[in-house]
């Protein structure tokens, strides 16, 4: 066989095509998207997710661009997408979602591949005017306990939900019935939060520690003063908070305000907790190869401890566990939640 | 003054920059203030705070300045708070005009701008502690008064009403957002259509397939005349620019000004709210009503001295109460909590290095604004002497990547984008009226909100009038503004049978 020059340009032409379709089937391509389940670009999610994205890129050599196109959107996009071009990042929503029975959201354990967790955002945790009678979550269980009605502002269907169904199950587990007495007030961003309990349409909100902290500061006799009595967090997780903590207070501070210092039962000697954890969700159908290339990627680049510093400065813990594992703990979460959420009655898929 | 020594060339090279660059993004159709801050929020890492609020700052002064330009030259809003300057700045272009509105536009822009920095340097503080007396039934009415220009926006007073609600219906397809405290279910939208509308129309693809393309279809219908199609308008054909058509304005910059302010300041009402409603008052309170939407450049001052006022206005629950003010806004928390800077009550007190690095950012911005834009005008306003064959494809091509950029990447803003703009074509021959359906389609949603909200809070509508002296003096705005409306279709009609 002769080889002329065509022949080997054809053959170098074909090699050129076939090669990136090839690698595609490997390894992440050149261009990534990586949206998330928020429509905001100033919130939590894109924070974690702007900054996981820097340092996988770096590491890896290639472009990843974040896109807040929310939950919705982002579900759409991933689930179009097997190649690896577009990966999801988003938080314990994903699945509290459908637990909730909120429209848009599947069972992502069964429709989606669960990816590696980024960080976790410690500061979920419920508030009550600096002048409420209420000085802590015991008062509040007792409240509802002695028929008291308590209003409590929340997000529905979600994150900004399962503490205040913790709270009710807690509730019922001390006094049948009485979780009647523990009010939803629907509400929607954190200043909707905020307003209902300037206009005291609300006894107690969700809040965070990172948004009502300084509230905390305030006089008493100011409208706006607040007062924690509950930060969701498992004790281990704020403790690798930093020890200064945020704003006035402290880590130990903090520590005060979760398990096992403010109790809210889950029965069998355990106490509620919640870390809001930030994960990748894949394509179900994406080459479990691209999968171990980023496990393997973000394994080094968690090594290499400057993500630790940025998550840090950002008030967000470090916290990352490959696939497999990550997989494992989320369908831990999910499970004991699903629970408490049946046992109260709340919609459970 | 250590502020000072935030002041570097650096410092000051970020904010000029950062202004232009929101300016081009405010000037394309569909590309947003907000789009500009949220490119370039990831930098701000790497420059520290406060450089990064000087970028992220001079975007978003840019960005809500550059709107005017698309909207008095073609008639495009260039971003939802300049809508209204398309009412008056658009016909005072098509009568050669163009050149003097985007003057008036652009030191409005600057007066609304300093005046709402001023507001935000002396009374931050005070003024969040007045918002947080605004409950959603304070909201619900604000939004309802700005609701009133409907029925004045239109040659027809009840297709004006009719076409406004048709917008605020369409603006609640889709789903009643759990995010912002509804049910999570979807609404209005026709069975099989789901997978498609749950989310809603977009508001940007909206605004630019009624305003940019649904003009193209008209124009593309009458056709482009060998004659004309070198020239679209005369410039400078019209009564030319001095400072005396602000005589007499005075105080409706200020007013203007002040509203913008005030609405920047309640966080979620929105930031096209601030110029509607200043344009709404201006109206209301002028003594020839009727010549507004035909180029009255009133209307172009209470637009854009508003729209600039939300600026500083949006800032004070940002720092006074760590609540975003608009969604610009609401991306500004980003850069502060990638620093591991908290924003709340306490922020003004404990950061005041920082706090008037921000002054000093703001006034920069809107100084460099009004340079960079003023001094361009006769380049900028050149666009208009482009031939329409040219013109028009690079406009349509601006909206369609704008509409597909907006919500990052989702085709079917593309297709909202040729559905309103086939909508919009087909309005005009159906007499209905584009400018009330798309202030409809703007409030709608947060008028539900509020309306909604303010029932389940406070059990009966009574509590609408009863609910606090802020209630009632609203209630006697909305009425001022609907019997000034009716006053004026009934003027408008007897001069119509006169004639």
């Amino acid at each position: 066989m002769n080889l002329t020059r065509r022949t080997i340009l054809a053959a170098l032409s074909a090699t050129a095509l076939l090669a990136p379709l090839v690698a595609a089937a490997q390894e992440l391509p050149r261009n990534v998207r990586l949206v998330i389940g928020s429509n905001s670009t100033g919130g939590d999610t894109y924070q974690n997710a702007a900054i996981v994205a820097d340092a996988l890129a770096e590491k890896l050599g290639i472009n990843i661009k974040v896109d807040a196109v929310g939950p919705t959107e982002a579900f759409k996009a991933v689930g179009r997408d097997s190649r690896g071009t577009t990966l999801m990042i988003h938080h314990d929503q994903s699945y509290l979602g459908y637990l909730y029975g909120v429209r848009g959201y599947e069972d992502i354990f069964a429709s989606y591949k669960i990816g590696p967790t980024v960080s976790v955002n410690p500061g979920n945790a419920y508030l009550v005017p600096k002048d409420s009678p209420y000085k802590s979550m015991a008062d509040i269980l007792a409240a509802a306990e002695k028929g008291e009605r308590v209003r409590v502002a929340i997000q529905p269907g979600g994150v900004s939900e399962i503490g205040f169904s913790a709270m009710k199950y807690a509730a019922h587990a001390a006094a049948p019935g009485s979780e009647a007495n523990l009010v939803p007030v629907n509400t929607g961003s954190q200043s909707d939060k905020d307003q209902a309990l300037f206009d005291n349409l609300a006894d107690v909100i969700n809040g965070s520690i990172q948004s009502n902290e300084q509230y905390t500061q305030l006089p008493a006799d100011d409208q706006k003063a607040m007062r924690f009595v509950w930060i969701t967090a498992r004790p281990e997780t704020l403790r690798k908070a930093p020890e200064a903590g945020m704003g006035a207070m402290t880590r130990d501070d903090m520590l005060k305000f979760a398990s096992p210092e403010t109790s809210v039962p889950l029965g069998e000697g355990k106490d509620f907790t919640f870390d809001k954890v930030f994960f990748f969700i894949y394509n179900k159908d994406m080459d479990p190869a691209i999968v171990a290339q980023i496990d393997e990627a973000l394994a080094e680049v968690y090594a290499d401890g400057k993500i630790e510093k940025r998550l840090t400065d950002a008030f967000f813990i470090p916290d990352f566990r490959p696939s497999d594992e990550a997989r494992a703990h989320l369908q831990e979460k999910n499970d004991t939640y699903a629970r408490i959420i049946s046992e109260i009655g709340e919609p459970s898929n | 003054m250590e502020v000072l020594h935030v002041i570097t060339p650096l410092f000051v090279s970020l904010i000029v920059g950062g202004t232009f660059v929101g300016i081009v993004f405010g000037a394309i159709p569909g590309m947003t203030a907000t789009m500009a801050v949220a490119v370039c929020l990831p930098l701000t890492y790497s420059l520290g705070l406060e450089n990064g609020l000087a970028l992220l700052l001079g975007l978003y002064v840019g960005g809500i300045s550059g709107g005017l330009v698309p909207a008095i030259l073609l008639g495009i809003p260039g971003t939802p708070s300049s809508i209204t300057t398309c009412f008056d700045g658009y016909p005072m272009c098509q009568r050669g005009d163009g050149e003097k509105a985007l003057r008036i536009g652009i030191i409005s822009s600057l007066v609304g701008g300093l005046i709402s920095l001023a507001v935000l340097y002396f009374f931050a503080p005070t003024l969040a502690d007045f918002a947080i007396q605004f409950s959603y039934v304070e909201k619900f009415l604000i939004i309802l008064f700005a609701l009133t220009v409907m029925a004045a926006l239109s040659s027809d007073m009840l297709i004006g009403i009719f076409s406004g609600f048709l917008g605020l219906l369409v603006s609640l397809i889709g789903t009643y957002g759990i995010e912002s405290g509804g049910n999570g279910e979807i609404r209005l939208i026709p069975p099989g259509l789901e997978y498609w509308l749950e989310s809603g129309f977009a508001l940007l693809p909206v605004l630019i397939g009624l305003f940019g393309l649904a003009a193209i279809l008209e124009e593309a219908e009458i056709g482009v005349p060998e004659s004309q199609s070198a020239r679209n308008v005369r410039l400078g054909a019209g009564t030319g620019f001095s400072l005396s058509v602000f005589r007499g304005q005075i105080g409706n910059l200020i007013r203007s000004s002040g509203i913008g302010t005030f609405v920047g300041i309640l966080p979620g009402v929105g930031g096209s709210a601030a110029s509607i409603l200043s344009y709404t008052a201006t109206k209301a309170l002028s003594s020839h009503p009727e010549t507004f939407g035909k180029g009255e450049p009133a209307g172009v001052i209470a637009s854009e001295s508003g729209n600039n006022g939300l600026t500083g206005g949006a800032l004070v629950p940002l720092m006074s109460l760590g609540i975003p003010g608009d969604s610009t806004t609401a991306l500004l928390i980003g850069a502060f909590t990638l620093q591991g800077i908290q924003v709340g009550p306490l922020f003004i007190g404990q950061n005041p290095v920082t706090w008037d690095a921000i002054i000093v950012a703001m006034l920069i911005a809107n100084l460099a604004m009004f340079a960079m834009m003023y001094f361009a005008i006769r380049y900028i306003a050149r666009v208009v002497s482009v031939p329409k064959p040219i013109l028009f494809p690079i406009i349509l091509m601006m909206c369609v990547i704008g509409a597909y950029t907006i919500n990052y990447g989702i085709m079917f803003d593309v297709w909202s984008l040729l559905i309103f703009g086939l909508f919009g074509w087909l309005a005009q021959k159906l007499r209905l009226e584009i400018a009330p359906f798309i202030i409809g389609f703007i409030l709608g949603p947060s008028a539900e909100i509020y309306f909604v909200k303010s029932l389940e809070s406070f059990g009966d509508l009574t509590i609408f009038f009863t609910k606090s002296w802020i209630a009632v003096v609203l209630w006697i705005l909305i009425a001022a503004s609907v019997a000034g409306s009716v006053l004026l279709a009934r003027k408008t009609r007897r001069a119509r049978e006169g004639r």
